[in-house]
């Protein structure tokens, strides 16, 4: 669904993006992690056919971003950070405006507002909206046309926990009809979850490329961590699969003398900042 | 068709954000002012009023207008989706030309004209030329306070001469003025098929050339902005 290959893209003579590659199928969802800066919202700029003038290929949908007419727009969605809803319109008008924008027959406004939870909101200004809220409304107007291809950047940002979850179930819901979703963020758990592959963006350039669980595998396996009283409280430490090799945690456990043990795994964020040396959040 | 929806998107748009309230505000005060005046007067006035508001509304307005969707970051969704750059322009121009010809026609009724015809008429095409220039203005500002400042010279240039050529004779020069063309054509001093109508539309056709290249240049480089 979207092809890259060797794209580079700069706002002055120092490239600001350096030779990035990477393939999204139909129906995955791929996730553009970095630091503020790092040239996320430049690819996505690249994909979203608002930066043409770069250098390698870029196709999305078959189509070269170079010579995309404005039906290409008939086909993708973006969701982002910031609303971009008319703040005098309720939040049907606002997404019946954007509807009529496109030709392809719309969604179901009222489906749309029940499934993040606006129904009862529907018919109020945008300007009497919360953050949150508009977070979800400027989701749902991305989705409104229908498209196969989504860009979603910080979809759940300023979200409270429980929308948090329900805005997460859309987008794994939304990839179940088929739609291929760009995300762009911060949220390494979010990425986690979320991301069938994730590329680490640091300096305009991919440091690292696969599926979550394959970055998070290749840096080294859960530990457990314990502690224990011996003239003060211990702590000790050793992979999972090498428990039985611990000869101490096995006393521990034969004394029960252990004060406490759990296991611990690194997560995305952990293998971030070991492959880029950067912290993330 | 999508330029139809996106003319009823912009007149939904003025009419919540209040543009037609201040237009039937101002149009009950000229209307009552013009009723106020007698004879000769009342249809030299009734131009002026119709030139330098009604047809000129697309300069003050385009720069509300723009901003507005720049501070809301509307023309952020506007660029991703399939409307085109002549679309947003001219949806815009049409909606602006709409009430402008409405509200001329009224006062042309109360001034008692007989030129109702080339009101309309002059009116639109005025109307459509201070759209463009509102546009080529608004494009290249990022809040009110600029937009006041690059639209003063504007008004002086497009205003002064006009006007003053109602009551004076101008040099032949002003002939090749557009805005005393514009002027001409409200008045209906020249009939419609003259060579004010067509400097009027070379006008137009330039100055929707520039608009063109001044939108598709604000849409690539769109940026956060306070109204």
């Amino acid at each position: 669904m979207i092809d890259v290959k060797k794209l580079y893209f700069s706002y002055t003579e120092k490239p600001f993006v350096e030779d990035v590659s990477f393939h999204v199928g139909r129906g995955e969802i791929f996730g553009f992690l970095g630091p503020s800066g790092a040239g996320k919202s430049t690819i996505q700029k690249v994909l979203t056919g608002l930066n043409t003038k770069y250098k390698g290929s870029v196709k999305v949908a078959g189509i070269e971003i170079k010579e995309r007419t404005n039906r290409f727009y008939e086909n993708i969605g973006v969701d982002f950070e910031f609303s971009t809803c008319y703040e005098k319109f309720t939040a049907r008008q606002n997404l019946a405006y954007f509807a009529s924008l496109y030709e392809k027959q719309p969604r179901s406004i009222d489906e749309l507002l029940h499934m993040v939870g606006l129904e009862n909101d529907g018919d109020k200004k945008v300007a009497d909206f919360s953050k949150g809220m508009r977070s979800r409304l400027n989701f749902i107007k991305a989705l409104v046309h229908d498209p196969d291809i989504l860009f979603l950047d910080e979809p759940t940002s300023g979200l409270d926990p429980t929308n948090n979850r329900l805005m997460k179930d859309i987008i794994l819901a939304e990839k179940k009809r088929g739609k291929t979703i760009i995300i762009t963020t911060h949220n390494m758990f979010d990425a986690t979850e979320l991301c069938d592959q994730v590329a680490f963006i640091v300096a305009g350039k991919v440091s690292a490329l696969d599926s979550p669980h394959n970055l998070i595998m290749s840096r080294g396996a859960a530990k457990i961590q314990y502690t224990y009283y011996d003239k003060g409280e211990k702590t000790g430490e050793c992979l999972l699969d090498r428990t039985t090799e611990d000869k101490l945690l096995k006393s521990l456990i034969s004394e029960n003398r252990l004060l406490s043990i759990h296991s611990s795994e690194p997560t995305l964020n952990d293998i971030f900042v070991d492959i880029t040396g950067r912290t993330l959040q | 068709m999508r330029l139809g929806r996106l003319i009823c998107g912009d007149i939904h748009f003025q009419w919540k954000y209040g543009f037609y309230f201040i237009y039937f505000i101002l149009t009950v005060l000229y209307v009552c002012g013009i009723a106020a005046l007698t004879g000769y007067w009342k249809t030299d006035i009734a131009s002026i009023m119709i030139y330098s508001d009604p047809a000129a509304m697309g300069l003050f307005f385009m720069g509300a207008i723009v901003l507005l969707e720049k501070s809301q970051k509307v023309l952020n969704a506007m660029v991703v989706s399939p409307v085109k750059v002549s679309e947003y322009i001219l949806s815009k121009t049409v909606a602006l030309i709409a009430i402008s010809t409405v509200i001329a026609m009224i006062l042309g009724f109360v001034s008692g004209s007989n030129q109702l015809l080339s009101i309309a008429v002059g009116t639109a095409l005025t109307s459509a030329i201070f759209t463009m220039l509102g546009i080529i203005a608004a494009t290249k500002i990022s809040n009110l306070n600029q937009f006041l400042i690059v639209i003063m010279p504007i008004e002086i240039v497009c205003f002064v001469p006009p006007i003053v050529g109602l009551f004076v004779k101008l040099p032949d020069i002003f002939r090749f003025f557009p805005f005393t063309a514009c002027m001409n054509l409200i008045t209906g001093k020249n009939s419609l098929l003259s060579f004010d109508m067509v400097l009027v539309i070379a006008t137009l056709m330039i100055l929707y050339i520039v608009a063109r290249r001044t939108v598709r240049h604000m849409w690539k480089s769109l940026g956060g902005v306070k109204i």
